[in-house]
């Protein structure tokens, strides 16, 4: 019962299927010769020029170090003025250490971004790389600076005097004195390194640093003290952002030092982490949780007494501050000066309801921003 | 057994061509050059674990092996002042010895790939963060380094391994060179020597090779060696790169990159499957993901979501095509 018509169709099928599995073997002679029209194509296609972005407005990227709840709140004071200024605005948070970070800016810089404000992660040997987008665009530095690059501002927070103040802190937290641990994300970090520093320096009580000069303690220096100190810094911990890591290294820190009065933590981080451990050792109370930056974790427990304060860089003015900061040197105006230093707030049981309102309504702001 | 790449290739392609369309700025001169680096930097060390795969084995320790060449690169030459080039060939000797152990360990000593090379990726991790007190360091040293008196040679490698070729417009980053000759050798011994087509044939079925006589050990261990080599090659151009080693997190996860792009581009994880151009444009199409994303402006909380569907729907796609070849072939040879 065959027609003529079925008979056509399947011999145009077969013809089909001939052509389909020819240009399928083919392929791999295809690729080449596609390849090398594609790598044609590219050459003349390509001018090296990088103009203004799409839109009229100017654009600018703000790069972190890293993915943080600190960044997000950063994030919402970039959004503040991106609508109050109207511009427009790029959040970006390298996952993945400096090679992330080099690979988004490299893309900022490929659509023509008109200013970058960066919190570089290895300021000395980023070097030649951030001069290469300063020459491109305008690079200004926030969070940590890079001081031998090109940028035109540093914007951030004195870590040495907010590491003092943090010092200060665990100060009234045990008056009385004994042994500190402080915990830190990782100390290659300069403002990581300044806070320690900070800490260290107040509760030994030496002399105030210069900011550019201060001189360091070793980073596996154990048990350090002074004459006329009640404190002893037994230990520095680094968990690498890990924060199961961070959390253990407070766990470990209770079983090998009996007598740990207080833990400070530098990445906001870590004093949740403290807690935490604190909490399932049952020695709240008994070991004082002094830190830095704002997680809802530690306001809570600032709240509830387990924690004795922390010293907020209040994150939404960096953003804020860094986008207009590059507007202003967008329309014209070179800053008058290399530093521009951020206040930073001491928050306790004091002022800390009032604190957390704020927090709250600014990361509000900020995604609807 | 070649494994068509057509379907890769449509996929790089397609990301290509939508991004341009989205952000025209994506085909800038600038931005090629970024991709075709970055590209370059990844595949190196796709194909060499590709050569493991190949024979059915796998490599966890990639990552760390970088991460370790790169830190000792750097001492070498910032801290301990050596002969630039010494210090390079120290680097690589580092790289063939810790395969040629991963090899040892796995032939003579009967532990399983997964297990030597998952404590390897824990084992050089740790010494680079050790060596270093887990402090960055660069290859380039500064004035008040011990290595700066070398710093015009070292400069010269700074060029080899990360500088730009101009060809009239457009500058062509080192690292593609690097791409071109190892990929070219990869391909003329996976292809062109019998010991390449003993790997395939160790990859498919490793018992019938011994049988027939081929010494299947010396061939695994020439695997490991050759996949550690490539890492640590990698490591060098990595290092010259970012001018910044971070001892806990250069090279950090880079393993599963690297055998991504090695699935992707047509490797089987069971063994017996590859190409090399397969896998330098699954290696691409990893890289052009992560730069289509910043160029197209999505969040960058997104981006390993959307390379985890990019590569799954790929690979998908890419076993639905061979088998529709298959099906073709089937109906056409009688």
């Amino acid at each position: 019962m065959c027609k003529w018509w079925a008979h056509a169709l399947v011999t145009l099928d077969r013809l089909l299927s001939r052509v389909l599995y020819v240009m399928i073997m083919k392929t791999k002679y295809a690729l080449t010769c596609t390849f090398l029209t594609l790598s044609l194509l590219f050459f003349p296609g390509c001018g090296g020029e990088r103009s203004s972005s799409q839109s009229d407005k100017p654009s600018f990227a703000y790069v972190t170090n890293g993915i943080d709840p600190f960044w997000d709140l950063c994030a919402a004071g970039v959004r503040i003025a991106e609508k109050e200024f109207g511009l427009d605005c790029e959040v970006l948070m390298p996952p993945k250490g400096v090679v992330d970070q080099k690979r988004m800016m490299e893309a900022m810089l490929a659509k023509g971004i008109d200013g970058v404000a960066v919190s570089p992660i290895d300021a000395d040997n980023q070097t030649s790389f951030l001069n290469e987008v300063g020459q491109n665009t305008i690079l200004i530095t926030q969070d940590a600076d890079a001081p031998k690059s090109d940028r035109l501002v540093y914007i951030g927070t004195n870590n040495y005097k907010a590491g003092r103040a943090l010092g200060k802190l665990v100060k009234s937290a045990i008056p009385e004195g004994g042994e500190v641990m402080i915990f830190v994300g990782r100390l290659e970090q300069l403002n990581a390194r300044q806070r320690r520093q900070g800490v260290i320096d107040e509760l030994l009580g030496r002399p105030l640093q210069n900011l550019d000069e201060v001189k360091f303690d070793s980073v596996d220096s154990v048990n350090l003290s002074a004459e006329g100190s009640k404190y002893i810094i037994v230990d520095t911990r680094t968990d690498n952002f890990d924060k199961a890591k961070a959390k253990s290294n407070a766990e470990d820190s209770m079983t090998k030092y009996k007598n740990l009065k207080c833990m400070v933590g530098l990445f906001a981080y870590n004093p949740p982490a403290c807690i935490d451990a604190i909490k399932e050792a049952n020695k709240l109370g008994e070991i004082k949780v002094c830190g830095f930056d704002e997680q809802d974790a530690l306001l809570q427990a600032i709240v509830d007494g387990h924690a004795h304060g922390t010293i907020s860089q209040q994150p939404w003015e960096y953003g804020y501050e860094s986008i207009k900061m590059l507007k202003s040197i967008y329309e014209g105006k070179q800053p008058n000066k290399k530093y521009f230093e951020l206040p930073f707030l001491v928050v306790d049981q004091s002022n800390i309801k009032e604190f957390w309102e704020k927090k709250k309504k600014m990361a509000e702001l900020g995604k609807q921003g | 057994m070649k494994k068509n790449i057509l379907g890769i290739f449509l996929l790089l392609v397609a990301i290509f061509v939508i991004t341009a369309i989205i952000n025209p700025k994506f085909l800038n001169a600038y931005n090629m050059q970024n991709l075709i680096k970055w590209s370059s930097l990844y595949a190196v060390m796709s194909l060499g674990v590709a050569f493991v795969i190949i024979t059915g084995g796998i490599d966890l320790s990639i990552g760390s092996v970088v991460g370790l060449v790169a830190v000792v690169l750097s001492i070498c030459l910032k801290l301990e002042g050596m002969d630039p080039w010494s210090a390079i060939g120290l680097t690589l000797v580092l790289s063939l010895a810790i395969g040629f152990l991963h090899g040892i360990l796995i032939t003579k000593a009967k532990v399983q790939p997964f297990v030597v090379t998952l404590c390897g990726l824990l084992v050089y991790r740790s010494m680079g963060r050790w060596f270093t007190d887990n402090q960055s360091i660069g290859p380039i040293p500064l004035e008040d380094d011990a290595g700066y008196a070398n710093i015009e040679q070292i400069q010269g490698l700074d060029f080899l391994f990360s500088g730009k070729i101009a060809l009239g417009s457009f500058n062509l980053p080192t690292p593609a060179v690097f791409l071109l000759v190892l990929s070219l050798a990869a391909a003329i011994f996976l292809k062109r020597t019998i010991w390449g087509r003993y790997l395939f044939a160790l990859g498919n079925n490793e018992e019938g090779t011994r049988y027939s006589g081929i010494d299947t050990d010396r061939m695994k261990i020439l695997a490991y060696v050759l996949c550690s080599f490539f890492a640590g090659i990698a490591g060098i151009l990595f290092a010259f790169e970012l001018d910044s080693v971070q001892p806990a997190q250069t090279g950090e996860f880079y393993e599963l990159y690297a055998i991504a792009a090695a699935v992707l581009g047509g490797c089987s994880l069971r063994g017996g499957e590859g190409t090399v151009l397969g896998v330098v444009i699954a290696a691409a199409v990893i890289r052009l993901i992560y730069n289509s994303i910043n160029m197209v402006g999505i969040s960058t909380h997104l981006e390993f979501g959307i390379l985890g569907l990019v590569i799954l729907l790929g690979v998908i796609g890419d076993e639905m095509l061979k088998k529709t070849v298959a099906r073709k072939q089937a109906t056409l040879k009688p």
